[in-house]
């Protein structure tokens, strides 16, 4: 018997069913990766083997069984969990040293030799020894989830859930983080239950469960998941039935194509079950706009942009230029600068110091731009839409803000439906559509008034993996056939493949602004953009 | 103008239609709320309990207890202590004990100054001290005293002394001051909170329109929340009189609505969650409603406040709605109330306005 098992764990809420008939086995010193998109049943199926949501089926732990979280308060002792979101179970105003302390303290923990040095030891590993006396609300999101996790680690778990604990960490932290996780199921023969958005790190796990709609499509090594669908996936070529999908240089296909077959990523996976589900993946064709607005050579131009709040520079001198049918990725994590940036050059936030030109004409008032604002289009990060109305009429209302005549919005309501695929979805109201669906609806409100320049504020961030790629070949196609130009941030670094020149931003400093091809050129070492990243964090500290 | 402010005006009024809670809200404040206002609040004594003790041995005791009848008074118990009836005073049984001692009968019989003892709860003291007026009169009924001047009384406006219909209409003007306020201020606060806030920046749209057609929204679904509260309550259950003109009082209260949403607008502009304009809109407007005399005459205020309820525009709205109701003043009398809540309401119109319109 294996030290942690899950048998048919299933999690409602109302009468939605989060996560349905979840298994799994687990051994002492293992990482288990929990894989998926958000809403996928990841977190409820954590918490449900943590014992503080409610749940049918049952857990054993180290031989005691518990089928709610009642029964599961003798094993309080065994279990650590942090949970999603950076700093949320830190207190902004106590020190590094008064949190260990508090949570000593309300775990009970005994402060003997043995814990003092178990505690230095666990600093160390956070890299935060000389930070004991920072305040948690002043440290960086990186070592605010270290601090988290060595906090949970204080009473020695043997049992780790974590959730999400790398979710818009810099890629320097993700990899300390993966590094004290590593040590401490070796040393201490802990079990780790972890769940990311990224699929690079499932290299570091022992076991993978990939979620998808509240259940797990796959669990096994990443090894053995990547061979068992090294049958459908062939280099890039064009589909010739209905069950196939092309993405990034890869063409996934249950019937045989006459192509050659190529190393599948973790991604495949997700495709594959699309596919074996009978999911049509419609292909994505975008016409061309029916305004004929050139797009100037020079789209946007900034000089030494800087943006303070209080005493904390959040943009320090970022200067850069997005030119006429580019896609431009703007790239960092969480707290870099990114959503700060892109608001300045919306005029969402004034500018403090520093220069912005937008198609060719100096921005000094908000006078100047409001000639600009039916040539700019602007997605939000969480995908900002008025809840109480359905998506037809959320576009109407765009349009109608931007004075599109009434036939003339219709028909481009109608045509980016079809041409996004949210056609079936026109008379719901956003709150009971996937993310991926409003997603693309939002864009397509962006789209209405054909501007010649897109903002996209992190539109892929917890969407899944299938609409993110069918997101990306949206971009693709707007910038062919509109020939305009894209501004998009995102904290996945690999996302910065499909873009034609990337910024890397770093605690309010650009540190990298090159083509992808230029880049791949000076990290000729680096397998994916994830490492190439790395490069940049390491010696630009 | 004209599209693009009719789409934001119909979205608002479609986005209150859809949620069912504030739908609920608003109904709720228009006819319940002021019916229970005007059935509840009573300052006529109402099912008072009375208490005596008659050491007289009945006779002119019991003559005056028999004018104590409901539905104003309950039917009077006997206690055969003064003790124990103030204990049953004491317990909150007892409002009102009256104490006919063993010398009250003979005294009256033999022409004396007989006297009565009455024991008053005062913690009730409006509903106490009213019960003492009519005991009162009962005694003066009974005494033979030739007084020189008799009273004839002629009640104006109000011929049947009804406050129902009085108490309504001064809740419906309160309930309409703290709906326009919320109401206006949520729409603003729940774009910040749902993060449309700078989808609506980005439009190409003069963000005056915005403000006003915003605004206007809220300002109908109060006109509409008038209509039937009118209907329904005040002249429905009420039968409240209407001696001026409908529209006259209509008018006032449009732009009336018009400058408490100027109040709705500043609230907007200082908070960022609907939580925050609820607390800042009843700090806000407590003391606005205190000072324009809705709850206690302006002219028996402390002479500071007196000065300060010129600035509420509640007040004029007060007395130009009483006027127009039960003074039936007419039009070209009603021009200081008119100008009183014109005058305010620009200001404050303006200064929400200009509070607001920095945030675009």
């Amino acid at each position: 018997m294996a030290d942690l098992e899950v048998h048919n764990v299933t999690v409602s809420y109302k009468k939605k069913v989060a996560i349905k008939d979840a298994s799994l086995k687990a051994n002492a010193g293992e990482i288990i990766g929990l894989i998926g998109a958000d809403g996928s049943g990841k977190s409820s199926l954590m918490h449900a083997i943590a014992g503080v949501t409610r749940f049918e089926g049952e857990v054993c732990y180290g031989g005691v069984s518990y089928r709610s979280p009642k029964e599961a308060e003798q094993l309080k002792s065994d279990i650590g969990l942090m949970p999603q979101g950076i700093g949320l179970v830190l207190y902004d105003t106590l020190t590094v040293a008064e949190h260990l302390d508090f949570f000593a303290d309300i775990r009970n923990i005994q402060k003997n030799e043995a814990f003092k040095t178990y505690r230095q030891k666990l600093l160390h590993m956070a890299g935060l020894t000389e930070f004991t006396n920072r305040q948690a609300g002043k440290l960086s999101g990186g070592m605010m989830q270290k601090l988290s996790l060595i906090c949970a680690l204080l009473h020695r778990p043997k049992l780790l859930i974590l959730d999400e604990p790398t979710t818009g960490v810099d890629p320097l932290s993700r990899m300390e983080l993966w590094e004290i996780l590593d040590g401490i199921c070796k040393s201490e023969g802990t079990i780790a239950l972890v769940s990311t958005a990224y699929m690079q790190e499932a290299a570091k796990m022992a076991r993978v469960l990939l979620f998808d709609e509240g259940e797990i499509i796959a669990s096994d090594t990443v090894k053995a998941l990547i061979d068992s669908v090294g049958n459908y996936t062939y280099e890039q070529t064009a589909c010739e039935n209905e069950r196939c999908f092309s993405f990034d240089e890869h063409t996934y296909s249950l019937e045989p194509l006459h192509a050659p077959h190529t190393e599948p990523t973790l991604e495949a996976l997700f495709f594959v079950n699309a596919l074996q589900k009978g999911q049509t993946l419609p292909h994505i064709e975008i016409e061309a706009r029916e305004s004929q607005d050139e797009v100037p050579q020079v789209v946007m131009e900034a000089k030494g942009l800087t943006k303070i709040f209080g005493d904390f520079v959040a943009n320090d001198h970022v200067s850069m230029n997005l030119h006429g049918g580019e896609i431009v990725g703007l790239l960092g994590a969480n707290g870099a600068g990114k959503t700060t940036f892109i608001k300045m050059l919306l005029g969402l936030y004034p500018i403090d110091e520093g220069e912005l030109y937008l198609l060719g004409q100096q921005i000094r008032s908000g006078k100047d731009r409001q000639k600009l604002k039916s040539k700019i289009g602007y997605v939000s990060q969480h995908f900002a839409l008025y809840k109480d109305m359905t998506v037809r009429e959320n576009l109407l209302y765009f349009a109608n803000m931007h004075r599109i005549a009434v036939t003339t919005a219709l028909s481009r309501i109608n045509r980016y439906a079809k041409e996004l695929g949210f056609e079936d979805y026109m008379d719901y109201f956003p709150h009971e559509l996937p993310l991926g669906i409003n997603q693309r609806f939002s864009v397509a409100a962006a789209m209405l008034h054909e501007p010649v320049v897109l903002f996209l504020d992190e539109p892929t961030s917890g969407v899944d993996t299938i609409a993110r790629a069918q997101f990306w070949q949206i971009l693709q196609g707007i910038k062919k056939k509109w020939g305009i130009s894209i501004l998009i941030t995102t904290h996945y670094m690999s996302e910065a493949e499909y873009c034609d020149r990337v910024v890397l931003m770093k605690e309010g400093r650009k540190i990298a602004d090159d083509s992808v091809k230029v880049l791949h050129a000076a990290h000729p070492d680096a397998k994916n953009f994830e490492e190439i990243f790395l490069e940049y964090y390491r010696s630009k500290r | 103008m004209n599209r693009v402010f009719w789409a934001i005006l119909g979205k608002e009024l479609l986005a209150f239609l859809r949620s069912a809670g504030l739908v609920a809200m608003v109904l709720y404040s228009f006819t319940i709320d002021i019916y229970i206002a005007g059935e509840g609040i009573q300052i006529k004594p109402r099912n008072v309990h009375i208490g005596y003790v008659d050491e007289t041995g009945g006779g002119i005791s019991q003559k005056i207890l028999t004018h104590l009848h409901t539905p104003e008074f309950l039917p009077p118990k006997r206690y055969r202590s003064q003790k124990e009836l103030s204990r049953s005073i004491f317990n909150k049984e007892t409002l009102v004990g009256l104490v006919f001692d063993r010398e009250f009968e003979k005294d009256f019989r033999q022409g004396k100054k007989a006297q009565l003892n009455v024991l008053l709860d005062a913690t009730a003291a409006s509903q106490s001290f009213t019960t003492l007026g009519y005991l009162q009169n009962i005694v003066l009924d009974f005494s033979e005293l030739d007084l020189p001047v008799a009273i004839k009384t002629h009640k104006l406006f109000n011929e049947n002394a009804d406050n129902k219909s009085f108490m309504a209409l001064t809740e419906l003007l309160s309930v309409i001051t703290l709906l326009i306020v919320i109401l206006t201020a949520v729409v603003f606060v729940k774009e910040k909170e749902e993060g449309t806030w700078e989808i609506m920046l980005l439009m190409p749209v003069d963000p005056r329109l915005i403000i006003l057609a915003k605004s206007l929204s809220q300002v109908f679904i109060v006109m509409a929340g008038v209509v039937l509260a009118l209907g329904f309550v005040v002249f429905g259950a009420f039968h409240a009189p209407m001696n001026g003109s409908f529209w006259a009082f209509m008018l006032l209260t449009f732009l009336y609505s018009f400058s408490s949403a100027g109040i709705g607008l500043f609230v907007a502009a200082v908070s960022n969650s609907v939580l925050q304009v609820a607390q800042f809109s009843i700090i806000i407007m407590m003391p606005l409603i205190f000072l324009s005399g809705a709850w206690t005459p302006v002219y028996a205020m402390h002479p500071v406040l007196q000065v300060l309820s010129f600035f509420s525009p509640l007040r004029y709205y007060i007395e130009g709605s009483e006027s127009i109701f039960y003074r039936g003043t007419e039009w070209i009398d009603l021009w200081p109330y008119f100008s009183g809540v014109m005058l305010l309401g620009a200001l404050l119109y303006w200064y929400g306005f200009r509070k607001i319109g920095k945030l675009f």
